[in-house]
């Protein structure tokens, strides 16, 4: 994991109990998993009284650290091993290595989550509905006497949000055509 | 049913016996591929001087002969509703025998060819399906995400046209419970009381 020097200091001044005793560290780490992956986070989550005592650019330095690495560990993968040595190489004692870790662990799922649904991919179908239907006439052709399916999928673009619809009329023969190819993709 | 034809249309048809029936066969091969492809007013005038007639008259014929087979095929007449409204016209027994052949003979086409007037949503062509694995993305490494791309070809008016799109697992057995679902309705009670009561 490529971290930078401005991550690494920050980690730094975190681990030092002079500037955050274990209160605040667990203060700070919480914060930052919190505004990461609640949707509904308050943006004034550094604003806890406890946070008060310590100036806000170091507060803001290490907090943008944490938010940063957490993300990073998150991509690749890390596991507890090498989070540890880390955190180790930062000058972080046993317990708050420990503490970091089990943070870590309590939010992988909901941050691995995060972290794969963002990206393009292709509209992805959400849902299709079907409608039968039995024409009759039109005013160019009388006595027609078909059934007739009309097919609508609903679909999602990941990027702009758009729920755009793709609809399409088929007979039997096509419905059985189509269900069986999606069939033999499903197997 | 019988088909109701104007004063004009009678004239214009009434050209019909003044010729051969081996002309009035062309002009019915004429009729049905200006139905297929649109009309070639040249071939109008290279008949006019064969026939030694004005090219409005072979138009007035062609066209006559053009809406006959095409009401007819329209209300989808029977062939003695067709005898019966040619009857009013007062041509030989030959020339209804003929007209009634060429009804007959090319109904089925003219059936296909108005159908696709009617107002047309895309339609089903085919269907290719791919499974995909993602690996790795951007954001996230060592992912297994297994997912289906579809490639979806659709035709209207003749464009053709192609959708890809996605989906998971989930989602895909889910389409599949739906449009099994849909099939099956065509064979209930209900929907097969309707086709056979209604024709």
């Amino acid at each position: 994991m490529e971290l930078s020097e401005y991550v690494q200091k920050g980690f730094q001044m975190l681990a030092d109990p002079g500037s955050f005793d274990s209160n605040a560290f667990t203060l700070l780490l919480r914060a930052a998993f919190q505004s990461l992956l609640d949707a509904q986070a308050d943006e004034a989550v550094l604003d806890h009284p406890d946070l008060k005592h310590i100036d806000p650019v170091v507060l803001k330095h290490c907090y943008t650290a944490a938010a940063t690495y957490i993300l990073e560990a998150g991509k690749q993968r890390a596991d507890k091993s090498t989070l540890s040595t880390y955190l180790e190489d930062c000058k972080f004692d046993r317990e708050r290595i420990e503490l970091f870790c089990t943070e870590y662990q309590n939010n992988k799922n909901s941050l691995e989550s995060l972290l794969g649904s963002i990206g393009r991919s292709l509209p992805h179908i959400t849902d299709v509905s079907w409608r039968l239907e039995y024409q009759i006439k039109t005013n160019q052709l009388h006595k027609m006497y078909r059934p007739a399916y009309l097919v609508t999928l609903n679909v999602e673009n990941t990027d702009s949000r758009s729920h755009p619809e793709i609809s399409f009329s088929c007979n039997m023969e096509q419905l059985q055509d189509l269900m069986g190819k999606v069939f033999k993709s499903s197997i | 049913m019988l088909l109701d034809l104007s004063e004009e249309h009678k004239e214009h048809l009434a050209f019909l016996p003044q010729v051969d029936s081996t002309v009035v066969s062309e002009f019915g091969r004429i009729a049905v591929e200006f139905l297929r492809r649109g009309s070639n007013p040249k071939i109008y005038e290279g008949a006019a001087r064969k026939l030694n007639v004005s090219s409005d008259t072979v138009q007035h014929g062609v066209e006559g002969l053009t809406y006959l087979l095409t009401e007819s095929s329209k209300l989808m007449i029977s062939e003695l509703d067709f005898q019966d409204s040619v009857f009013v016209l007062g041509f030989s027994e030959e020339l209804n025998k003929l007209l009634l052949q060429l009804y007959l003979d090319n109904r089925k086409e003219i059936r296909t060819i108005l159908s696709e007037l009617a107002p047309d949503l895309p339609s089903y062509h085919s269907l290719e399906w791919r499974l995909d694995v993602q690996l790795a993305s951007r954001s996230l490494r060592q992912q297994i995400k297994p997912s289906v791309t579809i490639k979806l070809h659709l035709n209207q008016n003749g464009d053709h046209s192609t959708e890809v799109l996605q989906t998971d697992p989930a989602t895909l057995l889910h389409l599949v419970q739906q449009l099994e679902q849909a099939l099956e309705e065509m064979k209930t009670n209900h929907c097969r009381r309707v086709v056979r009561n209604i024709k």
